[in-house]
């Protein structure tokens, strides 16, 4: 089989300009996926059932649907009705912090539902209010604890916002694919994005086992 | 122990079966049958009518295959794939109202021509696009890989900021609808169709035979197939016998100009 270098080298300046805009959806997602889904996680463990309802049915509507679909309704339905008109950036971060949020919220629950009741209990018996004792007792153990999955998440969503190449977001697979549609050859511009891919999470999984490292207390 | 060396041979066995089974397709003597691609996603061309494809397409790849004296077998695999099957050879050709163009002759090769195509602009009415050339500083969808973007790209630079390409025609439509383009640009057939059939949206096409060339069509094959003489003669046989212009009347309602196909070839 002839690999056909040349064209990888045509399209370089486009995958590095998809690259970018593939950091900068990931980036988003992350940022604005884990504020929104601590929020919702915190929702979610409401004493009161019926305040809580609504935060468990965000987690089941977005972890239950394709985030395939998600986008393209965000993108064809919801952000025209805001903005008057389609824009796939706004779209891309918009479905992909939507869709991560919902996941993250699920983390975070998890996190401090595994901390041992026993700590709240003698946090408060030393004089520490509620949210005192959650500041620093449950947090700094049940983060410690989060990072695992949430680096899990994160790598997840960077391998998703691949899907933004549907609504036409100039992101890495975007360009992956106006490469295939030119030269219809398969192998040069899939492998170049897998491989950038893979660069980019492995990237983020170094940063994730430095920051695990530090955080170790033994 | 026993049990796990009952399942592994059973599983054994199948394999071997279907591995064979996948090669009697290949071999086999005279009347052997051909494994047709195609995205059926393209209506009138090739689309999925409750399951099954069907289309001008398939009528026509199936009256020429039979033509040449084999059997076929159509399925439906989507864009991309198509490509990659016929350049593996797992397909033994694709019909899919693919365009004949110089790029895709370096890797693939075609039968000769049986369908005249052209682009055209699709606007809303009243836009201030009357033709290609008031496309310039305009943002326009067009599909993916098809001609449509060969042809913008090529009036206004490879990879420009205000083309936008998606995975079919419908999500480019759709775009469009939305407000998020100024024009589409596909072809003829399926601009069109979506004009007569969405009365309400409002949206005109626009000719620009100038800047707009004429394409033609072909049966893509793998790189020095041994079909392509067969079935060459076959497409030109049902080009001249009538069967051509009866299935174009079937799903175009006009007739066909065979001659310019013919001209081509």
């Amino acid at each position: 089989m002839d690999f056909r270098w040349d064209l990888i080298w045509e399209y370089a300046p486009l995958f590095l300009k998809g690259t970018l805009v593939t950091i900068g959806l990931s980036v988003a997602g992350i940022v604005f996926g884990s504020v929104l889904g601590l929020f919702i996680g915190l929702g979610k463990m409401m004493r009161k059932k019926l305040w809580a309802l609504p935060f468990n049915w965000y987690i089941n509507c977005f972890r239950g649907t394709p985030l395939m679909v998600q986008i393209l309704l965000i993108h064809f339905a919801v952000v025209p009705v805001f903005l008057g008109t389609t824009n796939a950036i706004v779209a891309a971060i918009l479905a992909l912090s939507l869709n991560s949020a919902a996941y993250v919220a699920e983390i975070f629950r998890a996190g401090i539902q595994s901390i041992d009741k026993g700590q709240m209990e003698a946090a408060r018996s030393l004089g520490m209010t509620h949210g005192q004792a959650m500041r620093f007792v449950i947090l700094p153990q049940a983060i410690k604890r989060m990072i695992p999955p949430l680096g899990n998440e994160f790598i997840v969503l960077i391998k998703d916002s691949s899907l933004a190449a549907l609504i036409a977001a100039p992101e890495l697979m975007y360009w992956g694919r106006a490469m295939q549609g030119q030269y219809m050859r398969p192998w040069e511009p899939y492998l170049t994005a897998a491989v950038i891919y893979l660069v980019l999470t492995l990237s983020l999984n170094f940063l994730l086992n430095r920051i695990e490292r530090r955080l170790a207390t033994e | 122990m026993k049990k796990l060396k009952l399942v592994s041979t059973v599983l054994m066995v199948a394999f071997l079966l279907l591995l064979s089974a996948c090669g009697t397709t290949k071999t086999g003597g005279e009347k052997k049958t051909l494994r047709v691609v195609t995205d059926a996603a393209y209506a009138p061309f090739e689309y999925q009518d409750k399951g099954e494809v069907v289309g001008f397409d398939i009528d026509f790849v199936k009256a020429v295959i039979k033509e040449a004296g084999y059997g076929v077998k159509v399925e439906h695999v989507g864009w991309d794939p198509i490509f990659v099957e016929i350049e593996k050879k797992t397909a033994d050709l694709a019909v899919s109202s693919i365009t004949i163009t110089p790029e895709r002759l370096e890797s693939y090769d075609f039968t000769v021509p049986y369908f005249l195509s052209k682009n055209e602009i699709l606007v809303p009415k009243g836009s201030s696009i009357k033709s290609a050339k008031d496309l310039e500083g305009k943002r326009i969808a067009v599909q993916n890989g098809t001609t449509g973007q060969t042809i913008v790209e090529k009036l206004f630079g490879k990879n420009n900021e205000k083309l936008k390409k998606f995975e079919n025609n419908n999500l480019a439509i759709l775009e469009l609808k939305k407000g998020g383009v100024d024009a589409v640009v596909a072809d003829n057939t399926v601009v069109e169709t979506y004009v007569k059939n969405n009365p309400k949206d409002n949206f005109e096409f626009i000719e620009d035979d100038g800047a707009f060339e004429k394409e033609f069509y072909g049966l893509l094959l793998p790189k020095g197939s041994k079909l392509k003489a067969d079935l060459d003669k076959a497409v030109n046989k049902v080009l001249d016998n009538g069967t051509y212009e009866k299935l174009y009347e079937k799903w175009f309602n006009t007739k066909p100009d065979i001659k310019v196909l013919k001209d081509q070839q």
